[in-house]
């Protein structure tokens, strides 16, 4: 008797003082690292896997990571699931690296025995995922052992001296449990992560992971409140998240505390502040941009104006967003802006009550060259245009999108 | 307000070129100019499908296009088909006979306020259309049905009989399903 009332004094303690158990804080801890969303294939059970990648190298499939002991990770010891976690290394030999054991190697050992301790307690599932399809040479396991000792450079991360401990917390999120950089940071020949050139945009499954660098995110717009909010919601005032981000919206982002996404936010703004049109370096020119790209401007008002706006201010984030000052508009790379206009957007449900309409794609109705005046139209009017979009770049982004099937072939 | 000069072949006929304001939306205009009023506007934000037109592509084939998000320029020099075009009419305009389609909704009950009635009457042209070209094994009948409706909503929800209207229409024409893969 006495032992209960001791364990429900601890428990209520705990939950008065605001501590967490291993198992709760594993749970937040996995959010924050988004497991589900690579370990969940389509309308599948959490966690059991059986997500397809598709890479240059063939088609890799996520694995079960409930406690099962036939099919799951339940023969793991903390030692395993820790040598998994930040080296790649599973019981049954070496991860791909599309598990990013490049990013959570810097996990402390604290938070790998809470994750430990969350995925032990799930209920086990049967599962296992369909067998990797991948081209030779990297359908060999042991090939991973020399990737990872010519391109996983597991410096340690230090503390970075003169930064505040909000900014340090940030800085693990992001590139230790958010593992942002495994989509945002360009990778080399060989698929490793280009470490010199850390978040500054990557295309991947058809669309820009963009720049996410403070100097980029300042000139696409983005400022505390406005990312604070995207990160809640999916949109935001400079835009909408969509692709891969959306999901990591609505799985990791929208779940962390709002002292995480502020420390987050700290991080990757590092001191730029100020939106960029506050301190005057931005500003688009309507006029201008229909004198220059009259073709641009007539197939704006003809393809968008009924929903972005005659002016380009959108009718509400949730179904149009604004195209002027829009994060994509202003962003340097044009990427997006020629994929959306291409291949159109699917509808979104982040929550029963924040939806947003999907946008019908152009691929088979616009020109390269259409497409071209279009993207320098807006650019110009509502943007901030590092340089024209050309024809020829129009028609590669084509190119790749149709290779990788996310467009039809031109009519 | 701008205006640009718009010409297209609507239901067969030509029309324009007129004079007409750039932001006109293609809805606008067939209701505003043309007095074809058998579209309709339901969400005005491309969501629901009411609004659906065809458009024919350069092989002849027929989109189903919303013509509430898209202003008119878009449409320059296209051929479009709305509900109106659909039965067979005599040189007065009179209806001779309604279209396979139309008569399968009729016979199912499939509508009840008739909102959503062009864009499902359109969008399953197109279907029948397409299967004309590419007819599908009849295991696939059920999925390119889905995928040619699943959008479209109907709020006094008659789409199980839509859907039960074009599966008889699919089945009963000859040559739009194949024995198998």
């Amino acid at each position: 008797m006495g032992r209960i009332i001791l364990l429900l004094l601890s428990v209520l303690s705990a939950g008065f003082s605001g501590a967490q158990t291993p198992i709760e804080t594993g749970r937040y801890l996995a959010t924050a690292a988004d497991c589900v969303a690579c370990h969940t294939s389509s309308n599948g059970r959490p966690f059991v896997g059986g997500r397809p990648f598709h890479t240059p190298f063939g088609i890799l499939y996520s694995t079960n990571i409930t406690p099962d002991k036939k099919t799951g990770i339940g023969h793991y010891t903390l030692q395993d699931f820790a040598a998994s976690m930040r080296r790649g290394v599973g019981l049954h030999g070496n991860l791909y690296p599309a598990m990013p054991y490049t990013s959570y190697y810097r996990i402390t050992d604290d938070d790998i025995a809470a994750l430990y301790a969350y995925f032990m307690q799930l209920p086990a599932v049967e599962y296992v995922a369909p067998k990797n399809d991948l081209l030779f040479p990297a359908n060999l396991r042991f090939g991973l052992k020399a990737w990872n000792l010519a391109f996983f450079d597991r410096q340690p991360v230090s503390e970075i001296a003169g930064k505040s401990p909000e900014w340090q917390r940030g800085n693990y999120l992001v590139n230790a449990l958010g593992h942002c950089g495994e989509c945002h940071t360009p990778r080399n020949f060989a698929f490793a992560l280009k470490r010199d050139e850390s978040l500054a945009g990557n295309v991947l499954e058809g669309w820009d992971a963009v720049d996410i660098r403070p100097q980029a995110l300042q000139r696409q717009g983005w400022d505390r409140a406005s990312l604070r909010e995207l990160f809640r919601s999916g949109a935001s005032e400079p835009g909408a998240a969509f692709g891969e981000m959306f999901r990591v919206v609505k799985h990791s982002l929208s779940h962390l505390s709002d002292s995480d996404l502020d420390a987050m936010i700290t991080y990757l703004l590092d001191g730029n502040e100020t939106a960029a049109e506050a301190s005057g370096d931005v500003g688009g020119n309507p006029g201008s941009a229909a004198d220059n790209y009259p073709e641009g401007r007539g197939d704006f008002v003809a393809y968008c104006a009924a929903c972005h706006g005659r002016e380009g201010t959108g009718t509400t984030i949730a179904f149009a967003p604004a195209m002027d000052r829009n994060a994509g508009v202003r962003g340097e790379n044009p990427y997006n802006t020629i994929a959306v206009i291409l291949r159109g957007l699917p509808a979104q449900r982040m929550s029963r009550t924040n939806a947003r309409a999907g946008m019908p794609g152009f691929a088979s109705e616009l020109s390269d060259a259409r497409v071209a005046g279009l993207v320098n139209f807006m650019r110009t009017a509502w943007g901030d245009p590092g340089g024209e979009v050309t024809e020829d770049q129009v028609a590669k982004i084509r190119e790749d999108l149709r290779k990788h099937g996310f467009i039809g072939e031109k009519k | 307000m701008a205006k640009i000069p718009v010409s297209m072949v609507v239901n067969g006929e030509r029309v324009g070129p007129v004079q007409v304001d750039e932001y006109t939306t293609l809805l606008d205009f067939l209701q505003e100019y043309l007095n074809l009023t058998g579209t309709k506007l339901g969400c005005g934000i491309g969501v629901c499908r009411a609004c659906t037109i065809l458009v024919e592509g350069n092989d002849g084939a027929l989109e189903p296009v919303r013509s509430c998000i898209n202003n008119v320029g878009r449409f320059n020099g296209s051929s479009v088909t709305t509900v109106e075009g659909q039965a067979q009419r005599n040189s007065n305009g009179e209806v001779l006979a309604l279209s396979p389609v139309q008569q399968a909704f009729l016979r199912n009950f499939s509508f009840q306020c008739g909102w959503c009635t062009a864009g499902f009457v359109n969008a399953a042209t197109a279907l029948i259309d397409d299967l004309r070209r590419r007819p599908v094994s009849a295991g696939k009948v059920e999925q390119v049905i889905e995928e040619a409706l699943g959008e479209h909503i109907c709020r006094c929800t008659g789409y199980v009989r839509y859907f039960r209207a074009v599966r008889e229409v699919i089945e009963s024409t000859p040559g739009l399903v194949k024995e198998a893969d």
